[in-house]
Parts: structure tokens; C-alpha cells; sequence
């Protein structure tokens, strides 16, 4: 592990004016919640900083209840509260490990890093294939994956939550030394495994807040991976809807682990919920988000079989559907 | 007066003193407990069932520890964290050592600068392959590695310098100081092209290079009819299997300390299995006498066959502590791990079988190429297991073997857990389930009526003993309800069977000795607080060595387990043992045990018959009391009779050995895979298939091993058990897998995917003892046997779910779901929902295999109780003289070690080994 300065502040406030200390001084830094991701790659010196503020001792990132979700919370907290939507609920509840989800939280799984078989590795591998883009040790090395298109980094963002809580219609909400700001989560990803969403330098990620409507929401996630436990999801699709009398009113489906960004399909979802006809409107909509996404090979399956699997999964996600009808 | 005088012979004191007190009985229970009796064997006199008949320790068996469930006698210094492995090793003043590792596959190296490293303040020496160009290996045959990169590197992570610091993070930067420049060479990666001719081979073996190959050993054995195969066959099975490398994926990783001490010795403190080896590899590449070496052998954190080789970084830190005088302490990260691995070898293995009308197995024709990686390790004999150790349990009417090891620039393959004979048996029993489907016949009825008897011999000529396999078979076939579910479960829901035949410890020890010296030897010491301290070189390494070798002496002189003290670390104290391999140790060092106990046995017998005038024919051993069976009450206490065959000479001392009988035929390679008794298995999985996602689920194993004598049941079904665990690992998931670059891409726990508690079934371990008469109390090896059937066995059950024959392992779901994407279109179904699920209808052939199984049970039990039985020989079952080998009455079975000319006109893939002239027939003067 490299050596790195810890600051632990006691409030949010005093993080952000550390933060914004550090920057002042240009100081580099990250932030750690639960650790589970960042101090592995630190491990593995990948793109680690001389500052880590941790915000293990922040109470106020800790809050919990229906509708807002801090920060700080930990994944396994989310899992067992009565207040999580059972959407989120499913999707937390296979991440990695309970071990993992006991220490992860929330942010820290948003705001997971992209993952990649030329990335997630150590020291002495990496520098053996020449280092690669998304940490180049100031080579300018190229992307290992898709060679010869050194802009775009295609590492994939491979975590549960954030596919169930963009179908629910969550805002995430944003602090940092120049103050505050909230999105909708669908907007907050960016397309390069290497910045993978909008935040800037300094800026972190405060709480998640569900609209009410949530509520009247049903989902359900499915997700591939080899093993049971501990694996990252090789592809997931959540879907949500809302069912009266046998219609269906609305219908969202999001994929994650297949592209350097989770996806929210709103196209795709609006149109195949207008003409609904149950069964072949599953398949057919299973087999459009299977088109709708790009994996790459750089992760534990082929590419072509995380694709094909998106279509099993999007079916069994909407299984639920599949005697419903269009609401016109 | 008079009588209670004559009571305490050897307890009075000078005249007018207070006589001593009467000795206990040692231990810490006062009483004596009762023998008991179902423990006991019938032929003493108890109430043990001997349904295969006696055994020659049978008169050894007090009751005391043999046969019970223990809980081995180490466990509670590991689960209260005292238990020192490699890592935690701490000396004063000790430096921290990191090892330089090659950037490159493959590369000259043409200069190393250490000059910077070493005038980093805090770095105490640097080493490089200078410094110790001497060659080792594990074997004497295949010496190619050196501690450091001497010429060249020769894969990615090979050893180039080492650093020793004061602490970590300088002895890691001192690393970047290191100025290496390379020469980069061409380098292999494909298994194929190992073969071929190459402009720079990754070794040069000199005199006897295989052309200008990367071909490293290469194996060519007919047995048999092999001609009239063809003839014979009316059913084959042919599949060309590729199997990925794996890992041994134990929990230490591997870590070493060294100490060049004030007296001018070595102690080198190791997780090694085989510490034996290590030692003449140290004193060789040091260029020191052996006795200068104390080789100290930590608590092993799971070897598995992974720390079976003499490693370099164990030459590394002790080169560093030479030169640095201190101390010096390495320990690998996972990654490292990876890069030394000797792992299972990646394959590629055609099986052919070949059934006749009387379905017998008149034909196995397998041919193995196997990846050895950058160095030769145990690949020798890798490349002959793959083909002998599928030459029983069943008779078969031809064997014809090719197989081939090559060099290529990837961590080196070696030995784990069951050593070469994993992925063939896989293929052989995958082979004769899909015979058996031909055939239309029931897969275990099929092989009930193929195996060959007890005391026979294969068509290699291994003396085979005890046999437990038709045992195994019934029972699992009973205890799965095989009848009712095979060919009869729903789609995606399978159960299917694998059997297992492995060496109970090698026949040969690995350095040819002509001197015979023991495979194992044993040293008993008993003072007079009546304790037992056990010298024994054997490497405890989780799988409960030293507590087998406690319950066998504790069983020949009656005494409980905590009077029992085993000291097995230091090649100080230890007699030569050869190490934790090949699953020799119950066999091998048990029985020197039992031969030491036996000696001080005999010398306690003696004191009690002269202290109580009974007659020493007469006199057995219970619980720390010796006493006369026909009056129970004449006897003395343990501490009685001890102390009176104490008298004048002070502590007891025994020395036990044991080696193995002469075995085997005289053909070139005839030594591999003879081992004085064999274990045999079957096991039935029961899976659940995806049909969509190719995801497989194993519900449930039923697990039947034939380990002679379960010493320790808890030990065999916690083998047994954990073998599942890691086959399973191999058959679904675990794969060192190489990028397009050749990179190994997933050298961590998290990518390297080792099934969790999640993916482990229920396993319900049944053990058979078939009695071997050469074996500890009857015992054979529960180690690595086990883990072979689970393979098949589960590769049987997923066609049984699916229809999908599996010729490549892992079984990921992609490989699975793209079989079945194809089984689909094949059959013209859209949905893989809608696949038929496969049923059998039985041939005719069924009545006449079930006859002849019932005919050959009835042989067997014949032959396992008549002592004098007649020698049976492999081609019985196919008309011969089964009193004389097949070789030595039919022409047609003559043996081949070399391949005809009309073989190679078109050989198979590792056959094509012998397209190049080795140099030494060249007369090219190298």
C-alpha cells in the first residue's frame, strides 16, 4: 500500500473545507467511504493520491428513510431497513459479499470505479503490458482493450445499485467546496470509464433522494456473474413498473456491467410500454435492450455472452409482465 | 509383609525409607478404560467384522485411537492463532527481501546494474543470478531452474534480483533501482507450437534436446491389442478434451525465512511439503554440505502439491542471508503466488474408447499434450500419469498412450492434488458414459462388469491389491437412488457418475537410490514420564499427518493421543522422510511408525512378563495397561512395565522404516505410477442446469472412497469433502486464463474464481475399507484419490440435464449455453426450454453386464479371501491365460515403447512428439 495522509473530519462541513484546504494547497486527494473499492486499487497503485479524506465519522451522510438515502450508508443497512424499496433492496442484497456490504456504502457504490482485466492489476502485471490508458503512469499508454483509439477509456462500471435506483427515477444530490447541486441519477454518468460521471475534482456525492411516486413502483433485478457471492455483476437489468387492473402504466428498464456506464433505456421502455401485449412484448423488449448495449472484452465473460445474457435477463426481470396488457 | 514387597519390584527404597509411591498408569486419567470391543477385529477376539479377512496389524489393535473420529491433534494451535506459518516467522534483526520479477516473456538478459539499489540507505544486500548459478529442480532427470535469471528469463514474473532491506517499502524501491537490460526473444504460448522447431527453445537440455523442439518429455506405450481395436469395436467414444491450467489456490501464500546463524548453519523456516528435496537442493545450490542446513518446516497454510518443488525465492532468501548476515524474511503476494504456481497442467488430451459386443472395453487410446509452462518441475512424471493412471480400475483389451510436455513462456506447471491423472480420468470416464449410452446400457452396471479383480495386475503391470471399487460403486448407486432418477429427471435437472483410481504413494522415491534407503523412517523416544515423542521428517500440511502418525503409535502401545508428541519440523531432528506427495504418507509413514511402536511393544511385553511371570505370547496391550488375555487380572500398569525395561539403559528408543516391495515390469517407464496399493472411488452428482444461461449448480454429491482403513473418518471425510470442494473449483470455474498477449489475466481470488460456500453442495462422504494387506491397519491413501471422480461425475450429470457433452473444463455457462445454442440448432428448436432431456431404453446387452457383474462380485469376494490365489492378469476378461501377462502368451499383445514408422506416418497430436530426433542419435557431438 502506498503511503497516504488520512483526514477524518467529524462534519460535512469541515470535509468540504478540508477539501477545499488541499485543493487550494493543489493537493490531490480522494475520498474514501467503506473502502472496499478504493484501497484495493490503492493496493494495486492504481491512480492513488497522497490525501484521503474519509468520511467514516460523518453522521450526517448516514441518514436513512424511504425517500433519502445518505451517503454513508452502508450497503447491508440498506438491505435489512423496512424503509428500502424492495427494488433497491434486491439490488443491494447481491452485492459482493455481506462481509463487503457490512463495510460498503452507498456513494461508494455509485461512484464505483470502472473495472478491466488490463486495469485491475498489480503493479508489476501492469507495467509488463506497458501500462494501459485509464492508468498510463505517464506513459500516454494506449487502451489495451480497443487499441488504437486513445480517447475513449471502455473499462465497465460493473455495480448493482445504480441501475435499480435510475428506475425508480432517484436524484443524486452533490457537495462540494463551491457548494451543492442534485441531478437525476440517469443524467449523472458520463460515457469514459475514466471520469465515469459528472463530478468534479473536489465534489462528492452527498445523498440520494427518491421521488414519491417511487412508491407505487415494482421492480425487479437481475443479475449475471459466475458465482453467487462476491462476483461483480457481468451484466444486470433492473426493470420497474407500475401495474393497474391488469395495465400497465409505466415501465423503465436500466443495464449495468456491460458498458463503462449504467443505462437507463427510457426510449426503448416508453415505447414497448405503449403497444403492451404481455409475453412477446418481454421477449421483444429483452431482446432490444440486448441490441441497446455494447460490452467489451474485459471482463470475466466473452462479451458476446454478457449480450446474450442481457435478453434472458431483461426477460426474467419482466417476468411479472408478461399477462399485462397496454394501458390504452 | 512378604507379598506387598513383591508387589513393588523396582519401587523400593533403601532399608528404612518410605517405599515410593506407586506409579499411575500415565495419562491423565486414573483408571485404566476397557477395551473396546468393537474396535477389536474378529480374529482377536472382538467383535470388528472382517468380511475381507484379516490383517497382519490386527494383533496391534488396542482400541485406542485407530478407527475413531479425531480431531486432528494441530487443529487447536491454528484456531487460537498460535500456529506459526511461513509468514509469521520473526528473528532479531531480520531484513525484509522482495524479489525483482521479469517484465517479459521471454528475454536475454544482458546486463543487471544493481549499483543504484545498492547504495540506497537501508538496502543491506542484492542479489542476482551470479551468485548462484548451480541448477535445481525437483527432480534429478529435469534440473532447469536457477534461483535467479542466470542467461535469460523465461516468462512474465520470472526471478531476475532480489533485494534485502531494512524494511518493506525500501526493499521495494531498491527494486526500481534495478537497471536489467533485456533482449527480447519470441515467445510461446500455444501449447501446438511447443512442438515445433524453434529458433531459440526455452531450454537447451544439451546432449539431449529433442530436436530443436520446446518439447520437454514426451511418453509413446502400447499395451494390448491394439491392432485389432478396430476390429474388436462396435461402439467408440472419441473427444478431443481441452482443459484449462488451475491453481492450487491455497490460503498462504508462500513465504520463506532464513538465518545464517553465529555456528555458520542455515535454517531455512518454509511451508514446504517436501522439505527433503529442498534440503539437497539448498546444500547443492549453496554449495554447502547438507548437515550445514537445517531445513525448518513452518506450519503449512495448504500446499495442495503447490509447495512441493524446491522454490527459488527459498534459494533467494537464504543467498540474501548469507550475503547480508542478517536474517531475511520473504513473503509473496498473490500475484507472486501465480507466477510460481505448478498448478495442474493446461491440456489438450483425445480420448478414444472403444467398446466390443460383449461390451467390454476393448480399447483406451488417449493423447495428452500438456502446457508445462517455463520449467520442467514434476512434468516428468506428469507426462506418464496422464496415460498410466487410467489403466485401471477396469480390464481393457488395449492401451495405447502418446503423450508429450512442452516448454512455453508461462508460469510452470507441476503437481496438485492428483498428480496427472485428473484431466485423462475426467476424459475416461466422460468417455465411458457416452460408451455406455451407445450401448444402450446403464453406465454403472457398464463398469460393475469391466473391473478388474482384487490382486491383479493392470495391462502396465502395477501390482494392484485391494480393491474397493465395486464397493463404491453399489453404495453410491444405492445411496443417489440411481435407478429412479438417472436418464429420468426433468430437463435441466441431471445425476451422473465418475469413478477414480489413484496411487496410495509412489513406488519409487524421486531420487533414484541404490542404496535403498527408506521411503519413510520413524524415531520413537519414551522416558520415564511415560510420554512418547515422535521424530518423523513427514510434512504435516493440513491433511493430518502428524495426527496419523500419533494415532498409529498411540494404537500399538495403548496409550491416548496427548501422551503422544510429534516432532516433525526440523531436518535436525527428523529422520528423512520424502515428503508430503504423491498421497504417500499414511501408507508409507504409518507403517514405519507401527514398525518402531511394534519394537517398543515388544520390549514392554517383556518387562511385564518378567514382572508378573506370565507368559509373553499371551500378554496384550489396553489402555496404558499390558496384561494377560486368558487373566485378564495379572498385568501390570503402561508406567510399570516401562520403567522396569528402563532399568539400566534410561529411555527407550526405537527406529522404524518403511520401503516398498519390489514391483512392477521391465519396459522403459515402467516405474510410473507403481505404488505398493492404489485407492479407488465413485461418486454421483446430482446438478441443475440453466437451459438459458448455461449456468450449472451442483445440488449434491454422494462420495464413496476406498481408503482400506479410515485411521481417521473425520480426516477421510474432511478429504473427501474438500477434494469435492476443489474439483468442483476446476470443473466450473477456476481457470488461469491467458490473454491475447499472453498475459495471465486473473492472477487474484477474485478473478481466479474459486466456488464459494454458495456454490458447494451437500456432500455425503461414504467410506469403504477394503482392507490392504500391506497398508497401515489396512489403510490407503484418502488425499488425493477423491478428488478425481468429482470431475466426470459431474460432467456425466450435466448431459444427463441437458444432452450436453462437455469436452472442455471449466464448464463456465458461456462454454455451456454456446453447446447448447448449438445442440438447439441441430435439433431445429428456437427455445433451448423445449430440448428433450435424454432417456435411456436398455439393449440386450444389459442382462448379459448385469450377469457378469454378479459373476464378478462373486469372484472378487474369492479372491480377496483366499490367500493363496492364483495370479490374475489383465486380458482375462478378454480370453487370456489370466496367471501370465498378456505380453508373454499372445503376440498381438506385445508391449510398444516406441512408435513404428507406420505411426508416424500419421501420429496424433502429442505423437507428433516423435517427429524430432533427439541430439544425442545425431551424433552431432553436444
Amino acid at each position: 500500500m502506498p503511503p497516504f495522509t488520512l483526514h477524518m473530519p467529524d462534519s460535512l462541513d469541515e470535509a468540504l473545507a478540508l477539501a477545499g484546504k488541499l485543493q487550494n494547497g493543489g493537493l490531490e486527494f480522494d475520498w474514501v467511504a467503506g473502502g472496499t473499492d478504493l484501497l484495493p486499487n490503492y493496493k494495486w497503485h492504481l491512480n492513488h493520491k497522497p490525501n484521503v479524506i474519509s468520511l467514516a465519522n460523518v453522521e450526517e451522510l448516514t441518514t436513512l428513510t424511504a425517500s433519502h438515502i445518505g451517503a454513508m450508508v452502508r450497503l447491508n443497512d440498506l438491505v435489512e431497513s423496512e424503509d428500502t424499496h424492495s427494488l433497491v433492496q434486491e439490488a443491494a442484497g447481491s452485492i459482493a459479499s455481506i462481509l463487503i456490504r457490512r463495510s460498503g456504502t452507498v456513494g461508494g457504490n455509485i461512484c464505483l470505479d470502472t473495472r478491466c482485466f488490463w486495469f485491475n492489476q498489480g503493479e508489476e502485471w501492469r507495467e509488463s503490458i506497458d501500462w494501459c490508458l485509464k492508468c498510463d503512469c505517464g506513459t500516454g499508454a494506449d487502451c489495451r482493450v480497443i487499441p488504437n483509439q486513445n480517447t475513449l477509456c471502455v473499462a465497465t462500471y460493473q455495480a448493482d445499485l445504480a441501475p435499480a435506483l435510475m428506475c425508480l427515477g432517484a436524484t443524486i444530490h452533490l457537495a462540494s467546496p463551491g457548494g451543492k447541486r442534485e441531478m437525476l441519477l440517469a443524467d449523472f454518468f458520463q460515457e469514459d470509464g475514466i471520469t465515469r460521471n459528472l463530478l468534479e475534482a473536489g465534489e462528492m456525492v452527498t445523498h440520494i433522494t427518491l421521488p414519491e411516486e417511487a412508491t407505487s413502483l415494482e421492480g425487479a433485478y437481475q443479475k449475471l456473474r459466475l458465482r453467487e457471492s462476491w462476483d461483480f455483476p457481468e451484466a444486470g437489468v433492473a426493470a420497474a413498473w407500475r401495474v393497474a387492473g391488469g395495465k400497465l402504466l409505466d415501465l423503465r428498464v436500466a443495464t449495468t456491467g456491460l458498458e463503462s456506464i449504467p443505462k437507463l433505456h427510457r426510449e426503448e421502455a416508453d415505447s414497448a410500454r405503449e403497444d403492451w401485449a404481455g409475453q412477446s412484448s418481454v421477449n421483444g423488449l429483452s431482446e432490444i435492450i440486448r441490441k441497446a448495449v455494447k460490452p467489451v472484452n474485459n471482463t470475466f465473460f466473452p462479451p458476446s455472452y454478457r449480450r446474450k445474457m442481457v435478453r434472458i435477463l431483461a426477460k426474467r426481470a419482466l417476468s411479472k409482465l408478461q399477462d399485462i396488457s397496454a394501458a390504452n | 509383609m512378604a507379598d506387598k514387597k513383591k508387589d513393588m519390584v523396582g519401587y523400593t527404597q533403601q532399608p528404612g525409607k518410605l517405599p515410593f509411591a506407586r506409579p499411575g498408569s500415565g495419562g491423565k486419567d486414573t483408571f485404566s478404560r476397557l477395551q473396546d470391543k468393537e474396535l477389536i477385529p474378529e480374529s482377536q477376539g472382538g467383535e470388528r467384522k472382517q468380511q475381507w479377512g484379516p490383517h497382519k496389524h490386527d494383533e496391534l489393535v488396542s482400541s485406542t485411537a485407530i478407527g475413531k473420529r479425531t480431531p486432528l491433534i494441530d487443529g487447536r494451535w491454528k484456531v487460537t492463532g498460535q500456529a506459526q506459518y511461513g509468514d509469521d516467522v520473526r528473528m532479531n534483526g531480520e531484513l525484509i527481501g522482495k524479489i525483482l520479477r521479469s517484465p517479459h516473456h521471454h528475454a536475454l538478459v544482458k546486463s543487471v546494474d544493481t549499483s543504484k539499489a545498492e547504495a540506497l540507505a537501508g538496502v543491506v544486500a542484492v542479489a542476482t543470478g551470479i551468485d548462484a548459478t548451480r541448477k535445481f529442480g525437483v527432480l534429478p532427470v529435469t534440473k532447469d531452474e536457477h534461483a535467479m535469471a542466470v542467461e535469460k528469463v523465461r516468462h512474465v514474473g520470472d526471478l531476475v534480483a532480489c533485494v534485502a532491506a531494512e524494511d518493506e517499502a525500501t526493499a521495494m524501491h531498491a527494486l526500481q533501482l534495478i537497471e536489467v537490460e533485456y533482449e527480447i526473444l519470441d515467445s510461446i504460448h500455444d501449447i501446438k507450437q511447443g512442438l515445433e522447431d524453434s529458433e531459440s527453445p526455452i531450454h537447451d537440455r544439451g546432449k539431449y534436446h529433442i530436436g530443436e523442439s520446446n518439447i520437454q518429455k514426451r511418453v509413446f506405450q502400447e499395451f494390448g491389442d491394439v491392432a485389432g481395436i478396430d476390429n474388436n469395436a462396435v461402439a467408440n467414444s472419441k473427444s478431443k478434451w481441452k482443459f484449462g491450467g488451475v491453481n492450487h489456490g491455497f490460503t498462504e501464500p508462500h513465504a520463506v525465512a532464513a538465518n545464517w546463524d553465529p555456528s555458520g548453519r542455515l535454517t531455512l523456516y518454509t511451508p514446504q511439503q517436501v522439505p527433503h528435496y529442498l534440503h539437497r537442493a539448498l546444500a547443492d545450490v549453496l554449495e554447502i554440505p547438507m548437515h550445514q542446513i537445517n531445513v525448518y518446516r513452518t506450519f503449512v497454510g495448504g500446499g495442495f502439491g503447490g509447495k512441493s518443488d524446491p522454490f527459488p525465492h527459498e534459494m533467494c532468501a537464504a543467498i540474501l542471508a548469507r550475503k547480508s548476515g542478517r536474517p531475511v524474511r520473504i513473503t509473496f503476494d498473490r500475484e507472486e503466488v501465480f507466477w510460481v504456481n505448478r498448478g495442474r497442467h493446461p491440456s489438450l488430451i483425445e480420448m478414444n474408447l472403444h467398446a466390443d459386443d460383449e461390451g467390454r472395453l476393448c480399447g483406451i487410446e488417449t493423447d495428452a499434450l500438456i502446457d508445462g509452462g517455463a520449467f520442467a518441475s514434476f512434468g516428468h512424471v506428469t507426462t506418464y500419469y496422464n496415460g498410466v493412471l487410467h489403466t485401471a480400475p477396469y480390464e481393457i483389451g488395449a492401451f495405447h498412450y502418446t503423450g508429450a510436455r512442452v516448454w512455453t513462456n508461462k508460469p510452470a506447471s507441476g503437481a496438485m492434488r492428483g498428480h496427472g491423472a485428473v484431466n485423462s480420468r475426467c476424459a475416461v470416464e466422460v468417455g465411458v458414459d457416452e460408451i455406455a449410452e451407445k450401448l444402450e446400457v446403464d453406465p454403472i452396471t457398464f463398469r460393475l462388469a469391466n473391473l478388474l479383480p482384487p490382486h491383479s495386475a493392470t495391462i502396465t503391470g502395477f501390482r494392484v491389491t485391494s480393491i474397493g471399487m465395486r464397493e463404491c460403486l453399489e453404495r453410491v448407486r444405492a445411496a443417489c437412488n440411481w435407478e429412479n432418477r438417472f436418464r429420468k429427471l426433468p430437463l435441466g435437472h441431471g445425476i451422473g457418475i465418475g469413478c477414480g483410481f489413484f496411487i496410495s504413494g509412489s513406488g519409487l522415491p524421486i531420487h533414484w537410490d541404490p542404496n535403498k534407503f527408506p521411503h519413510a523412517t520413524v524415531h520413537l523416544k519414551i522416558d520415564m514420564d511415560g510420554g512418547v515423542t515422535v521424530h518423523t521428517g513427514a510434512a504435516e500440511i493440513g491433511q493430518g499427518s502428524d495426527t496419523v502418525v500419533a494415532q498409529s503409535v498411540a494404537e500399538v502401545l495403548g496409550l491416548p493421543l496427548d501422551m503422544i508428541r510429534i516432532r516433525s519440523k526440523e531436518s535436525d531432528t527428523s529422520p528423512v522422510d520424502l515428503g508430503s506427495y504423491s498421497s504417500r504418507v499414511t501408507f508409507m509413514n504409518a507403517n514405519a511408525a507401527i514398525t518402531a511402536a511394534m519394537k517398543i511393544r515388544d520390549e514392554l511385553l517383556t518387562a511385564t512378563a518378567e514382572i508378573t511371570g506370565a507368559n509373553k505370547k499371551h500378554l496384550v496391550i489396553g489402555d496404558r495397561r499390558i496384561f494377560d488375555k486368558l487373566n485378564p487380572a495379572v498385568g501390570v500398569s503402561y508406567l510399570e512395565a516401562l520403567h522396569k525395561a528402563q532399568e539400566e539403559r534410561g529411555a527407550l528408543i526405537a527406529s522404524g522404516a518403511y520401503r516398498t516391495p519390489p514391483m512392477g515390469r521391465m519396459h522403459k517407464g515402467a516405474a510410473a505410477g507403481l505404488a505398493p496399493a492404489y485407492s479407488f472411488s465413485a461418486y454421483a452428482a446430482e446438478v441443475k442446469v440453466d437451459p438459458e444461461t448455461g449456468q450449472t449448480r451442483v445440488l449434491k454429491v454422494w462420495a464413496a472412497h476406498d481408503c482400506g482403513k479410515a485411521l481417521n473418518p473425520l480426516a477421510v471425510e474432511g478429504q473427501i469433502i474438500g477434494s469435492c470442494h476443489m474439483g468442483m473449483g476446476q470443473v466450473l470455474s477456476e481457470e488461469m486464463k491467458y490473454g491475447r498477449s499472453g498475459h495471465l489475466m486473473n492472477p487474484n481470488l477474485l478473478d481466479y474464481k474459486i466456488p464459494t460456500v454458495h456454490e458447494m453442495p451437500e456432500v455425503v462422504p461414504i467410506i469403504v475399507e477394503s482392507n490392504d494387506p500391506e497398508g497401515p491397519f489396512g489403510a490407503k491413501e484418502a488425499g488425493e484419490g477423491p478428488l478425481l471422480p468429482i470431475l466426470p461425475a459431474v460432467c456425466n450429470a450435466v448431459y444427463d440435464a441437458i444432452g450436453v457433452r462437455v469436452n472442455e473444463l471449466p464448464i463456465t455457462p458461456d462454454r455451456i449455453e454456446k453447446r447448447i445454442a448449438t445442440l438447439c440448432k441441430e435439433l431445429g428448436i428456437d427455445d433451448p426450454l423445449d430440448l428433450p432431456s435424454p432417456r435411456l431404453t436398455h439393449s440386450d446387452l444389459q442382462s448379459t453386464l448385469e450377469t457378469r457383474a454378479e459373476e464378478h462380485a462373486e469372484r472378487d469376494l474369492a479372491r480377496r479371501l483366499n490367500e493363496a490365489r492364483e495370479e490374475y492378469h489383465n486380458g482375462a476378461l478378454f480370453g487370456l491365460d489370466p496367471t501370465i501377462a498378456g505380453d508373454e502368451q499372445d503376440s498381438r499383445w506385445e508391449v510398444a515403447v516406441l512408435p513404428t514408422d507406420d505411426y508416424m506416418a500419421s501420429p496424433r497430436l502429442a505423437g507428433s512428439a516423435w517427429k524430432h530426433t533427439e541430439r544425442r542419435h545425431r551424433g552431432d557431438g553436444n
